[in-house]
């Protein structure tokens, strides 16, 4: 379009347009030139730049080139062709960028004489816009090609970030890695340290037969590229692989056809975890620029590499970690279980004793042991909590549903501690609605968490009452224990709720406990398909409500 | 007419402890240390009931009670599983052995003599 343009302007007979890479003058655009010039042309280009051609005269000069009459130049290499074309004078712009000569534009007229200087400046500023032209289209390839790096080395970054399956994202490194660099092949080998050799991991371009073989090589670090790339910690180029040391594995990749390599070592702060490899049936050098995206696509490999590694550490560490969970939730489980035998043993005889089956005992005698018995209990009581906690986090706890009577549960727990309440000058009230249907669900348990609540509404109540409440809403048991005692903090509402904690360490002091009751009732209550939660005024008292449903689906209780 | 009841177990004190409670309430009691000899007592005692712990070495309580059942005219005599393992599914398999009913240690002996009456007397 340039050589058009111009040709137009200067009403000269030809136009022509040749870039200069340094060494060569390469034909790019010509205008109104015949066939058989065009053929001519051909044959001659590309041409060196020297003194021969009216362009290279240009290029090294830096400067306009006229000739007046080709015939008369004695210098002038081109004359058959120039005749040709029909032309016998010549003008010749350089096209001068920053850097130097990047091209020329050339008009050539049928007679002889030189050009006018108005012809001379018009073409002057042609070969500027060329230039322009020319350097955008350059900058424009450049940018591209950065982008398109830069796009592969994304894809290859979210390859490492967003699979952990090592394999697939060597596999796209190397793939995208072949691609771009433009070879026929390559893999990515893996570094065995404790045996300093090489085994073959991903491969692009490779068939299936070769795969085999390189799978079955020894491949010796000392004795390879592969391992002189990572003892050398940078890349290895090979222009041609037939002119370095034979080896084994050299003799079979050129058998397999190919003539140059480049090898990236991939490299960690720990050492070098292996190399990439690219190949190419053609012999000769790689770019820098490929060089230098090798060495991004190998720094991601290494990356990657690390990640799996890491991984699967973290991976193994879970599963021992799980395991030892495992272990120490069995271990307590069966220490409770152990536990319960001999305490068994001393309640057992505590009550024979107590109910005289070896004869009355004093009334003092009989005090005593009724706290032994009760401190006996005590210690069953806290046993059975940490078993059962042990059964949840063992995955072993489980309902046994069957038919209950809420209204005889709550009877069940109000004789149960009425003495606790009434050592306490405590109220104990029970405030149940009439005509409760029956339950469906796990008696024991329920009871269980009921007796924990009221527990817990005595021992921390130092005057007023405890009441047990009971209703049905919609399908639900709606059960509620309120005290008068001092409350729960706001913020401690949801985390009562939580295994060993309890609100203050000093309560705990004095008021004793697991910290596990209400951790295990919200279970058991959840475990229901119900909900539990505390309603409080600090100073004033706290409520327990439970939602429960009236019949427990099998469904839930096996959750 | 005294009710003859069997107690396997292999603790001895538990035993014990079952022993005075069930004389005390006029019970003759049989024991067993093992699940071996329970099935042995049981076949020559002939009892009416029989309190069968269930984590007993060698062969376990689910075992006895299966082959005590199985013995000849055994079928109906009732068998109260007697368990400090309240694990998961303990009672499906205790009931699945064939027993009537099933109470976890420790237990209340005057408890256990409550349920013991139940079962005799609707024998």
């Amino acid at each position: 379009m340039i050589a058009a343009s111009a040709l137009r302007l200067c009403g000269a007979g030809y136009g022509q347009v040749a870039l200069y890479d340094g060494a060569l003058l390469h034909m790019t655009a010509f205008d109104n030139v015949s066939p058989e010039g065009v053929e001519a042309l051909r044959r001659r280009f590309p041409a060196p730049a020297d003194h021969g051609s009216a362009m290279g005269r240009a290029i090294h000069s830096g400067a306009v080139v006229q000739i007046p009459d080709v015939l008369a130049d004695p210098a002038y290499a081109f004359k058959s062709e120039i005749q040709t074309m029909g032309f016998r004078s010549l003008l010749v712009v350089p096209m001068l960028a920053k850097d130097g000569p990047i091209g020329a534009i050339a008009v050539g007229r049928a007679g002889c004489g030189p050009f006018p200087e108005s012809q001379i400046e018009l073409l002057k500023t042609f070969a500027d816009q060329a230039v322009i032209a020319v350097e955008n289209t350059r900058l424009f390839q450049e940018l591209q090609a950065r982008n398109r790096d830069l796009t592969a080395l994304r894809e290859v970054g979210r390859a490492v970030s967003s699979t952990l399956d090592l394999r697939v994202v060597l596999k796209t490194i190397v793939d995208r890695a072949v691609a771009l660099a433009g070879t026929d092949a390559g893999a990515i080998f893996y570094y065995r340290p404790e045996v300093a050799r090489f085994e073959l991991g991903e491969t692009a371009g490779i068939d299936q037969e070769f795969i085999i073989r390189l799978r079955n090589f020894d491949i010796v670090a000392k004795d390879s590229g592969l391992g002189e790339a990572i003892a050398q910690r940078k890349p290895l180029l090979i222009s041609d692989l037939t002119k370095r040391q034979s080896n084994p594995l050299r003799a079979a990749v050129i058998e397999a056809g190919f003539r140059a390599a480049l090898i990236v070592p991939l490299l960690s702060s720990d050492g070098p975890l292996g190399a990439l490899v690219l190949q190419r049936r053609q012999p000769g050098e790689f770019p820098q620029t490929v060089v230098t995206l090798m060495e991004s696509f190998a720094d991601q490999s290494a990356i990657a590499l690390e990640n799996a590694r890491l991984f699967e550490e973290i991976a193994r560490k879970s599963r021992e970690l799980e395991i030892a969970s495992q272990h120490k939730s069995q271990f307590v489980a069966n220490m409770s279980h152990e536990l319960r035998t001999p305490l068994a043993a001393m309640l057992g005889y505590a009550e024979l004793l107590k109910d005289g089956t070896f004869g009355e005992l004093p009334e003092k005698s009989i005090r005593i042991l009724e706290r032994v018995q009760a401190n006996g209990k005590h210690l069953l009581g806290l046993i059975n909590t940490v078993l059962d906690i042990s059964k949840i986090e063992s995955g072993q706890f489980k309902l046994n549903l069957g038919e209950y009577s809420l209204d005889s549960m709550i009877e069940t727990v109000r004789v149960a501690t009425e003495s606790l309440a009434s050592a306490k000058k405590l109220s104990l009230r029970t405030d149940v609605a009439e005509d409760l249907p029956y339950g469906h669900g796990d008696e024991p348990r329920l009871t269980q968490v009921l007796l924990n609540l009221v527990g817990n509404a005595i021992k921390f109540t130092d005057a007023g009452e405890v009441c047990i409440a009971a209703g049905t809403k919609s399908g639900s048991f709606v059960i509620s224990v309120s005290d008068t005692g001092p409350g729960i903090p706001y913020e401690e509402r949801e985390r009562i709720f939580d295994k060993f904690h309890q609100v203050d360490g000093t309560s705990t002091k004095t008021k004793g406990g697991t910290g596990l009751g209400l951790a295990i009732a919200k279970d058991i209550i959840e475990m229901h398909g119900g909900r539990i939660w505390v309603e409080s005024i600090v100073g004033r008292g706290s409520t327990f409500r439970l939602e429960l449903p009236v019949r427990t689906q099998t469904s839930r209780a096996a959750a | 007419m005294t009710h003859r009841i069997l107690v396997v177990e292999d603790q001895e004190d538990l035993r014990e402890i079952a022993r005075f409670a069930l004389e005390g309430a006029g019970y003759e009691v049989v024991e067993a240390a093992s699940g071996v000899e329970g099935i042995a007592k049981a076949e020559r005692e002939r009892p009416d009931l029989v309190l069968m712990d269930i984590q007993l070495p060698v062969l376990d309580g689910y075992e006895c009670t299966r082959r005590i059942k199985a013995l000849p005219g055994m079928a109906r005599t009732a068998v109260i599983a007697v368990s400090s393992f309240a694990m998961k599914g303990d009672e499906e398999k205790a009931r699945a052995a064939g027993c009537d009913a099933y109470v976890t240690k420790p237990y209340s002996p005057k408890q256990l003599l409550g349920i013991i009456r139940q079962f005799l007397a609707k024998a």
